[in-house]
């Protein structure tokens, strides 16, 4: 007789195999990421280098730039698990296994993907500092996390480094910096001085709306290109890693209450909802930063939720908070409601869709309805007509 | 979303492990253990230590809800009673009875003559008295379905198997496939049912191959294909699929009873010559077995007689870093000792070495969610479930866990994920306590 080990049913598990683990899903991603490198290499690196306006070193700039991004994240991980660990496990060899299975690489590389190409280095790192210790570790590692990394790192900077970015260059690339018409920071950054949303003041300077969707605007070093991303998307969602239930609906969501938006403005020309997907990062968020697993609901109906909520906000911070970068702060707004979310969420798909959720039911949708009525109107310039409406009602 | 049917997912089989081979049958073992233990109720043994015992004969009885007879298996002397291992995980109390070798049948045992003139009570009654339990794994009295006093109009017999490995359901519809179209018109006639339907998973053509021979006698009784999914083998879905309609505890709330094939092909038996649940087909297979093999044994055969027929273990397999596991792989249970007794709920026992791998945490894919069959969401019942918040489990449905297993199989972390709604849902049974 022989004595055998004890384990859990199932017996069969899909991480037992290579192809299907998380370190699988993780280099997937990777991977994923790789054409929008590749991209932001070749629009700031080697597109300026052709036009001669870069030495070689500059050219290859963009590339380091994206490299130290990520390394310095897994270098102050690694130094956390130094300092954290007890006096007798700090070996390397331990070490590097935490590591293995923390994955720092991912955040850095987002976070340097958002910033703009001349970016002071010590400003990025800060960036990582905040993103993979303060976001990360402090609150109990890689699947603990409540905010984004990269999005909390990049919020940092946004809010107290932008004055030192702006110094440095701010979004242009030392091709864009010649262009006399690039007048604004950023497309949208044009958006929040013209209120009478012509083609001709937010789009024209810049090219045309081919020029959106191919990426060649100012912006970020990795997030302007609509193309570029949906390349990748069509690879996360092909290997499983990322579902398409939020990318799809958040974007879907922003076009079409742009549309509307624009309508109330006198704009009804498809040329405005189109050019509101294709700047500010919106499909960079959607399909990188939206669809973060540990920090957005888990359950599909948790995630279509998100996504609208996503929408609203959005187009609340674009339209109605003078906030050109809405996507970003939207995210982040977001994951605080990602757990609220998903638990009553699963209620009501637990339930499906039967009596105990209704409550539930009613708050999280009369809250999404609430917002994204308010933020149309508002941003339609209606808003003003409703006002007697809410003071009868004694509301406001 | 909304319209919530019953799902699952392709998972792989690894059925071509022992699919192709022939049941073997092996009777003569040199001693059975009954267990003294079932799912439902105590069990009292009714004969005396050094007591002479035939085959079929009654030999102990079990009381309270689910009262029905059990057998003994092979005809010679009960020698102890003994704790030995069972299935569930846990040493309970046995018959041990020595083969004597001379197969003398009981008196019971003998064929029928008035089959065609048997009444829906006689019917019933017969099954009772057989001990017949769904042989699918779950040991529920087979009887009490058919004491409803709802109209049933279908019987569905459940051909299948969907577990990943076990086969000795497949290979013992092959090996009696006109017995199970038999016993299923008996169990249609038990219920007073006009339809039948045979349920079998799509790849399986085999299946549809043998018993189409034999349907033209039985005009009522129809084939049913479902996909090839887990747990395509699970009541409610092979119900859903078959009748369109869906219910929220019974099945003969919309008027369906549902039995596993190897019930069937046993009812054949047990209304045609009144042989009891005596003999069932085990599957003994995995990577860890030399030879794996179907085997058509008597209840109470030991499980390590079995494995020595198959060769044994494969060559340097070290049981410290194997599963032995009763039952299939996503639902079964890891014995420590392999000494396991082969009782009518036991459908197979596979030897598998373990893996191991440097997991890390739930990274949040909510795959456990996207693949749950009946719509849970396995991470927050888990977080629910450490925080002893009972109110959001109840909320959360923990209950109607049906212990399927995917959410685990599917974890990419390696998260005991299922393990923890297992007993959240223990949890909320016991009142939260």
């Amino acid at each position: 007789m022989a004595r055998f080990a004890n384990g859990k049913a199932p017996f069969l598990r899909i991480s037992d195999t290579k192809e299907h683990s998380t370190s699988t899903i993780m280099r997937d991603f990777m991977i994923g990421l790789l054409p929008v490198v590749l991209f932001a290499w070749y629009k700031n690196g080697i597109l300026v280098f052709s036009q001669g306006n870069a030495n070689f070193w500059e050219m290859l700039y963009p590339l380091f730039f994206i490299i130290i991004g990520g390394l310095s994240s897994v270098f102050m991980e690694a130094i956390f698990f130094f300092y954290t660990s007890e006096k007798d496990s700090r070996k390397p060899k331990l070490i590097m296994k935490k590591l293995s299975t923390s994955y720092g690489l991912i955040p850095g590389i987002i976070l340097a993907l958002m910033l703009p190409m001349y970016t002071p280095i010590w400003v990025l790192m800060f960036g990582c500092f905040v993103g993979t210790i303060i976001g990360k570790m402090i609150f109990g590692g890689f699947g603990h996390n409540v905010f984004n990394p990269a999005l909390l790192g990049y919020a940092a900077i946004k809010f107290g480094l932008m004055g030192v970015i702006n110094a440095a260059g701010g979004y242009f690339n030392a091709s864009e910096v010649l262009i006399d018409a690039y007048a604004g920071a950023t497309p949208l950054a044009m958006l929040s001085g013209n209120s009478l949303l012509s083609f001709d003041t937010v789009v024209a300077p810049y090219g045309n709306l081919w020029d959106f969707f191919l990426g060649m605007t100012p912006g970020g070093l990795g997030e302007t290109s609509f193309l570029i991303i949906m390349i990748s998307f069509i690879w996360l969602t092909a290997r499983k890693v990322i579902k398409w239930i939020t990318p799809v609906i958040y974007v879907g969501a922003v076009f079409i209450l742009s549309w509307i938006v624009g309508a109330l403005n006198g704009q009804t020309e498809i040329w405005f909802p189109l050019y509101s997907i294709f700047t500010g990062g919106l499909i960079f968020g959607a399909v990188f930063m939206a669809t973060e697993p540990v920090t957005t609901p888990k359950n599909p109906l948790g995630k279509v939720v998100f996504a609208l909520m996503l929408a609203v906000l959005t187009i609340l911070f674009r339209f109605v908070g003078n906030l050109p970068e809405g996507v970003g702060t939207s995210i982040i707004v977001m994951n605080i409601f990602a757990m609220p979310i998903d638990k009553y969420t699963s209620i009501i798909r637990s339930n499906k869709w039967k009596k105990p959720a209704y409550l539930q039911m009613a708050i999280i949708f009369g809250i999404l309805i609430v917002l994204g009525v308010y933020a149309v109107l508002k941003a339609g310039n209606m808003y003003s007509l409703f006002i007697p409406i809410f003071q009868i009602g004694g509301v406001f | 979303m909304i319209f919530q049917k019953t799902k699952g997912i392709h998972i792989d089989g690894r059925k071509g492990i022992s699919k192709n081979l022939p049941l073997q049958e092996y009777f003569d073992p040199e001693f059975v253990y009954i267990h003294l233990v079932k799912p439902i109720g105590p069990i009292k043994s009714i004969v005396e230590i050094g007591e002479e015992v035939k085959i079929g004969q009654t030999i102990a009885l079990r009381e309270g809800f689910g009262e029905m007879n059990v057998h003994s298996s092979i005809s010679g002397t009960v020698t102890a009673i003994k704790k030995v291992w069972h299935a569930s995980g846990k040493m309970v109390e046995a018959l041990e009875i020595k083969n004597d070798f001379k197969n003398t049948l009981d008196d019971s045992i003998k064929p029928n003559k008035n089959i065609a003139s048997l009444t829906r009570e006689e019917l019933v009654n017969m099954m009772k008295n057989s001990g017949l339990v769904g042989l699918g794994g779950a040991g529920f009295p087979t009887y009490i379905k058919y004491l409803t006093k709802v109209k049933i109009d279908t019987v569905i017999v459940n051909a299948v198997e969907c577990e990943p490995y076990l086969t000795c359901d497949y290979s013992f519809i092959l090996s009696y496939p006109e017995k199970l179209l038999k016993g299923l018109s008996y169990m249609m006639r038990a219920a007073d049912a006009q339809k039948g339907v045979v349920a079998f998973k799509n790849y399986n053509q085999k299946i549809r191959k043998v018993l189409e021979e034999f349907l033209p006698k039985y005009p009522n009784i129809k084939l049913f294909e479902v996909k090839d999914v887990y747990p395509a083998g699970w009541e409610k879905y092979i119900i859903e699929r078959v009748t369109g309609k869906t219910y929220s505890r019974l099945p003969s709330e919309i008027g369906v009873i549902e039995n596993n094939s190897t019930s069937a092909i046993i009812f054949s038996d047990v209304v045609e010559h009144n042989i009891p649940l005596i003999s069932k087909p085990i599957t003994i297979t995995g990577e860890g077995i030399k030879n794996p093999m179907n085997f058509y044994v008597p209840v109470g055969t030991k499980v390590s007689e079995l494995v020595e027929k198959c060769g044994g273990y494969i060559e340097g397999l070290d049981p410290k870093n194997a599963n032995y596991i009763a039952g299939g792989p996503m639902t079964g249970r890891a014995i420590l000792i392999d000494d396991l007794i082969v009782s009518d709920s036991l459908g197979g026992v596979i030897v598998k070495p373990t893996i191991d791998g440097n997991h890390p945490e739930c990274l949040g894919c909510g795959k456990c969610s996207d693949v749950c069959p009946v719509y849970l969401t396995p991470t927050e019942i888990k977080k629910a479930f450490e925080n002893k918040e009972i109110d959001l489990l109840k909320q959360l449905n923990a209950d109607k866990c049906v212990q399927c297993g995917l959410c685990s199989y599917i974890c990419p972390s390696h998260v005991e994920i299922s393990d923890s709604v297992v007993r959240a849902k223990d949890l909320l049974r016991k009142g939260g306590k």
